[in-house]
């Protein structure tokens, strides 16, 4: 009961402050928006392909773009650093609340983040046209939270680690592009040679790119989507092992 | 005498036995031994100094004092709990202010107050109502509604005093509180690390400024390369020294050398140090031989520019015991 009272208190100081920088959470919602607006409707002229056809690349586009906004919570650090560097995360260490209420409260505001701009984001793609059940969209948001889970405990585990702002960004970058060109997230992968569809399979990312696609086309028997949330809540109980290793060993 | 001991002890709310830190960094290649077993007593009320140039180990002491570092070896116990088995009581009755203060910087001076009261375990009416005591009690109240990026150094530091006292600890913990104000700020802030001390609370402060312990600190340990190399109050300390000094100032180096070398032959000079132009005589009963020191150099036609008796400061203490002087080591 502490354990969620005190989560509670540091999870509403935090989710003001991150509703205060309007701007970076539109910032963070810009780049997959623009790609529905601008890049998807190139895929509908790209022809009509088994890969991609005419009247559900819609059901296959957007999927990719939830997953990349999961991805983006690699970027949770840049805010923390500062906070590390100003001594606030070490004055909430010598305070009665626990360091499990502090890391959970840190994880669960990029959650509540994500699930809002999933949500707006979905509303958008609906104007574009896409349908889907209520259902694919749901189980596509658990999985944008686990993947958010593991990004920002990943992005907190460097920023403790390193405490740079400039590691955290060329790590971030390093990153990025690999994991977003080996998931399909722009394009399916079924459209790749060999060889390219066999790296795809070393990322984690593309069978969460799988399963969310195979949900919003409906295809709900695929085993994909068990492998997804599978391997999906592999990398999250890792990631949060990671970071509350790091916090520890901050204070050893 | 058994009695005595217990009664002695009610009074110390900190006590440390051969406290230790050792880094191991280089991928377990070397070590730095930070904290070389220290053993400490605070007393009730009192503010205590831990005096000591930069990297002497006096943060890592107070990081494993206020449980964000975990011992080598070593005991401690901080307001009646072992710091081994019950970090968790100890962080009830402490307060800690950081060097770097510890002040959220997206939200005001208020909303940091209130919330340090929640994570204290106050609920959200009674938060606010301490918020709004401390913000008069710390005359915050100028800029308590503004961001804290506008604060200037003297007010954020103020602020994080505050932040410290929210749950009234028993003991506090300030790790280099002034560095970085001007005078006058710093001046006002002793003033205020008093007052604290007045409403009881007992004090634990690191620093590396001279002034600030001579005049703020009821007693001083001064600590050098992880080691205590002295304790007492500041009066106790510089009386140990049983020595004043005599410094002339010379225009010419080279009387400075003829002084130098008539003067080490004097039985009466415990220890000669010569600094830019300046000559420093470690004399005992200073105000008899000024004017044996006056005839000798005067008698030889060395020509003096200006000449003072010193008493002894906690520089002399730190040089006597460690060898160097602890100004020099900088700010």
């Amino acid at each position: 009961m502490k354990l969620v009272y005190d989560t509670h208190i540091l999870l509403s100081r935090n989710l003001k402050k991150r509703f205060g920088e309007k701007i970076w959470f539109f910032l963070g919602m810009l780049q997959p928006a623009l790609y529905l607006l601008l890049y998807m409707p190139l895929l509908k002229n790209v022809g009509n392909t088994s890969a991609l056809p005419l009247e559900r690349i819609t059901q296959i586009f957007v999927p990719g773009m939830l997953i990349i906004m999961g991805i983006s919570s690699l970027f949770v650090g840049f805010s923390f650093i500062p906070e590390i560097r100003e001594g606030f995360i070490t004055r909430l260490l010598v305070t009665p609340i626990s360091r499990a209420a502090i890391l959970l409260s840190f994880i669960i505001t990029q959650v509540v983040v994500l699930f809002l701009q999933v949500i707006i984001l979905l509303f958008i793609a609906f104007l574009l046209g896409l349908r889907s059940s209520f259902e694919a969209a749901f189980l596509s948001l658990i999985l944008v939270a686990l993947i958010g889970i593991t990004m920002s405990s990943l992005s907190y585990t460097i920023s403790i680690i390193t405490r740079s702002e400039d590691a955290l960004a060329s790590i971030v970058n390093t990153l990025y592009l690999p994991i977003m060109l080996l998931s399909g997230i722009m394009l399916p992968i079924s459209l790749a040679p060999d060889w390219l569809k066999s790296a795809a399979r070393f990322n984690p990312f593309y069978y969460a790119v799988e399963a969310s696609r195979a949900l919003f086309l409906e295809n709900y028997s695929a085993p994909v989507i068990a492998e997804g949330f599978g391997i999906m809540l592999l990398f999250a109980v890792i990631s949060v092992w990671l970071v509350v290793k790091a916090l520890r060993n901050m204070t050893s | 005498m058994y009695n005595f001991s217990l009664m002695e002890k009610d009074d110390i709310v900190l006590e440390t036995k051969g406290l230790k830190k050792t880094f191991v960094t280089n991928k377990g290649k070397t070590q730095v031994e930070a904290v070389k077993g220290i053993n400490l007593k605070v007393n009730k009320g009192k503010i205590f100094g831990f005096l000591g140039p930069n990297g002497a180990g006096k943060t890592t002491s107070l990081s494993m004092l206020t449980t964000l570092l975990v011992p080598t070896g070593g005991d401690a116990t901080v307001v009646g709990f072992d710091l081994l088995k019950e970090p968790e009581k100890i962080r009830e009755y402490i307060g800690y202010v950081s060097q770097s203060g510890g002040v959220d910087m997206s939200a005001n001076a208020e909303d940091n107050l209130i919330l340090q009261a929640r994570l204290h375990g106050a609920s959200g009416d009674v938060a606010k109502k301490r918020a709004s005591e401390l913000i008069k009690q710390f005359e915050l109240s100028e800029f308590a509604e503004r961001k804290t990026t506008s604060y200037s150094g003297g007010q954020k530091r103020r602020l994080d005093l505050a932040l410290g006292m929210v749950h009234r600890p028993k003991l506090i913990f300030l790790d280099e509180p002034t560095t970085g104000l001007d005078p006058q700020s710093r001046a006002h802030f002793w003033e205020e690390i008093r007052r604290v001390k007045t409403a009881g609370v007992t004090i634990f402060l690191t620093t590396h400024y001279l002034d600030e312990a001579d005049n703020l600190c009821d007693y001083l340990a001064i600590i050098d390369q992880g080691t205590i190399v002295a304790e007492g109050s500041s009066t106790q300390l510089k009386r140990q020294i049983g020595r004043e000094s005599i410094i002339i100032g010379f225009k010419d180096m080279k009387d400075l050398e003829q002084a130098k070398s008539l003067l080490g032959k004097q039985s009466y000079i415990l220890k000669l140090r010569s600094e830019e132009n300046k000559l420093h005589l470690y004399v005992k009963d200073g105000e008899k031989l000024l004017v044996d020191v006056l005839h000798l150099l005067d008698n030889h036609a060395v020509e003096m520019h200006s000449i003072e008796l010193a008493k002894p400061s906690l520089d002399d203490v730190f040089l006597e015991k460690t060898g160097r002087s602890l100004r020099e080591e900088g700010s």
